[in-house]
């Protein structure tokens, strides 16, 4: 167990749900760390959240998921030592806004970050968790284009028949159709969902369905990716906030449409992933070990 | 499989008195702990420092109470036999505790249990008092943090691990479960056999439908509106007494898994 004197601690980088992130620099090793901080509120406790981040980060290891490498509990503070990344993807979309314009990836980077994410997300779901709360801000990238899911302090594990899974989970822009309508049976395809909004959100530069609240989130995906009925989504109705008066949509074309706002050339093998990751109904999502085999990664998996 | 259909019975039973008896056993087992004001010399009133703490009740009595208080989930309630398993292992073979030390050990698994396994749970202001004024906040969350670091954090469960921790609760309800299947398989021969012999198509294909409905074979259990009929019908009072008085053989009523019509 490291102690918090081994560490010297840097200029903050950020404000996360429940912590404080600082730079931190290893004085016997010489190695740069991320200090995540989290003020311990004596009433609380350990809070759950970080319960959960450590015990479930601890035994993470994949290169894709950023490395939890100590934690420091004291009384009064917690400290999570993490492997130090450069960015997050938040910042470097926003980095590349020109003026008023956000500009997406280039293709080949949009191809290496997608393939990264759901390297990262097949490895959770592998080991039997799920993130829920996957979107730019918790996806952090270094100098060398690498990208590791970061922040499962909304992680959870599944598999054992434990109760009460909440559907307050995940950012609003990044949370799935089924969660929306309140479903609280929800597995892996949790996570994809997020995946393919922020596939989307990488090639445009703008997020793929920005609502303001519940009920606008799902008019917004309804209305791009058309409405559902029990007959392509059996059960939806039985969804508590489902609206059996919500108006019709007609699907649009995904395609033609995220090709109006990127300069880059729209396949269509990645539409047809696209359409995978963002179905409505999460049975039909693609699992992450799926869309890696999907053929618009042919290049990273045909050698 | 008949180990995960018996445990998926198990959790959504409500809490009965015979698995707060298990967690009872379960935890005096982790560690040996002094029996309060047994000594053989007089000791002197312990010090005035911690303001009015209420003397120590029976593990059992103590585990009861939390569970009315909190309405804790049967499956949060019961992972926590798992962290009790854990801790028992990790713990050295000599080591011994105080009198409240089971009580410390049972409470910080729970929590643990709960804050891991839910994605609301109490903090842990309310679980001191949950605990009758017998910890107070500053305890339980040293408590907590000592647990956090016996175990390294290590707070994820296999389910494999949960079938042999709970085995003594599972394996009635597999019992029964076997039972009830033969039953509903002897049924649809017996029903087969009539259609048969009648030799009317329309018999045929509703026998399994027929014998599901009239045999009681996966429960219809008691719902999590068990809740509000826990608190109401027993007060800690009765329930301890009835814990008590309970034979000790008697791990187990079968009835409280199956429907009545099974026995």
């Amino acid at each position: 167990m490291a102690s918090s004197s081994q560490f010297k601690q840097l200029e903050k980088l950020g404000n996360g749900t429940y912590a404080t992130v600082y730079k931190g620099l290893n004085k016997t090793t010489g190695v740069y760390v991320a200090l995540k901080e989290v003020k311990l509120d004596s009433e609380e406790g350990t809070p759950s959240t970080a319960v959960r981040e450590i015990s479930l980060m601890k035994e993470l290891k994949h290169e894709n998921i950023v490395r939890l490498y100590d934690v420091i509990h004291t009384e009064n503070k917690l400290t999570l030592v993490f492997e130090f990344m450069d960015n997050d993807l938040k910042k470097y979309m926003d980095s590349r806004i020109v003026g008023n314009t956000p500009y997406g990836f280039e293709m080949s980077l949009v191809k290496y970050f997608e393939w990264q994410l759901l390297q990262g997300v097949a490895f959770c779901h592998e080991n039997r968790i799920l993130h829920r709360d996957l979107k730019p801000q918790n996806l952090l990238i270094n100098n060398k284009g690498q990208l590791k899911l970061g922040d499962f302090g909304l992680a959870r594990a599944f598999g054992i028949p434990v109760n009460t899974f909440s559907s307050e989970v995940v950012t609003l822009w990044y949370r799935a159709p089924d969660v929306l309508m309140g479903s609280r049976t929800y597995s892996t395809s949790i996570d994809i969902w997020s995946c393919g909004c922020i596939l989307a959100e990488m090639i445009t530069g703008r997020p793929l369905f920005p609502g303001t609240n519940d009920e606008e989130q799902l008019k917004l995906i309804f209305e791009t990716m058309g409405t559902s009925s029990e007959r392509t989504w059996p059960g939806i109705s039985n969804l508590p906030k489902y609206n059996a008066q919500q108006p019709q949509h007609l699907p649009k074309d995904l395609g033609a449409l995220l090709q109006t706002q990127t300069r880059e050339k729209m396949d269509l093998a990645l539409v047809d992933l696209l359409y995978g990751l963002l179905q409505l109904n999460p049975d039909r999502r693609l699992s992450a070990k799926q869309a890696l085999n999907h053929p618009w990664f042919a290049e990273y998996y045909q050698h | 499989m008949c180990d995960a259909k018996a445990l998926r019975v198990l959790f959504k039973s409500p809490v009965t008195d015979d698995m707060i008896r298990f967690l009872t056993n379960t935890t005096l087992r982790v560690i040996p702990c002094a029996k309060e004001t047994k000594s053989a010399y007089p000791s002197p009133p312990a010090s005035p420092s911690r303001s009015s703490k209420r003397p120590l009740p029976s593990l059992m009595t103590f585990i009861t109470r939390l569970v009315r208080y909190t309405n804790v989930y049967t499956s949060t309630l019961l992972t926590a036999t798992c962290y009790l398993h854990k801790l028992q292992k990790i713990l050295p073979k000599d080591a011994h505790g105080l009198p409240s030390t089971s009580h410390r050990i049972f409470l910080a698994c729970l929590i643990l249990s709960a804050k891991f396994h839910n994605d609301s749970s109490p903090q842990n202001r309310h679980w001191a008092e949950y605990t009758d004024g017998v910890f107070c906040l500053e305890d339980v969350n040293l408590m907590e943090r000592q647990l956090l670091q016996l175990l390294n954090w290590d707070l994820r469960i296999e389910e494999e691990a949960l079938y042999d921790s709970l085995e003594p609760l599972l394996e009635p309800i597999k019992h029964d479960l076997e039972r009830s299947r033969k039953i509903m398989a002897r049924n649809q021969y017996h029903q087969r056999n009539i259609s048969v012999s009648s030799s009317t198509s329309t018999l045929v294909g509703t026998p399994s439908i027929q014998s599901l409905k009239s045999l009681p074979y996966l429960p219809k259990l008691p719902s999590l509106s068990r809740l509000s009929s826990w608190s109401s019908t027993s007060t800690p009072k009765t329930l301890s007494n009835k814990l008590t008085q309970m034979d000790a053989s008697h791990v187990y009523s079968h009835n409280d898994y199956s429907t009545a019509t099974l026995v």
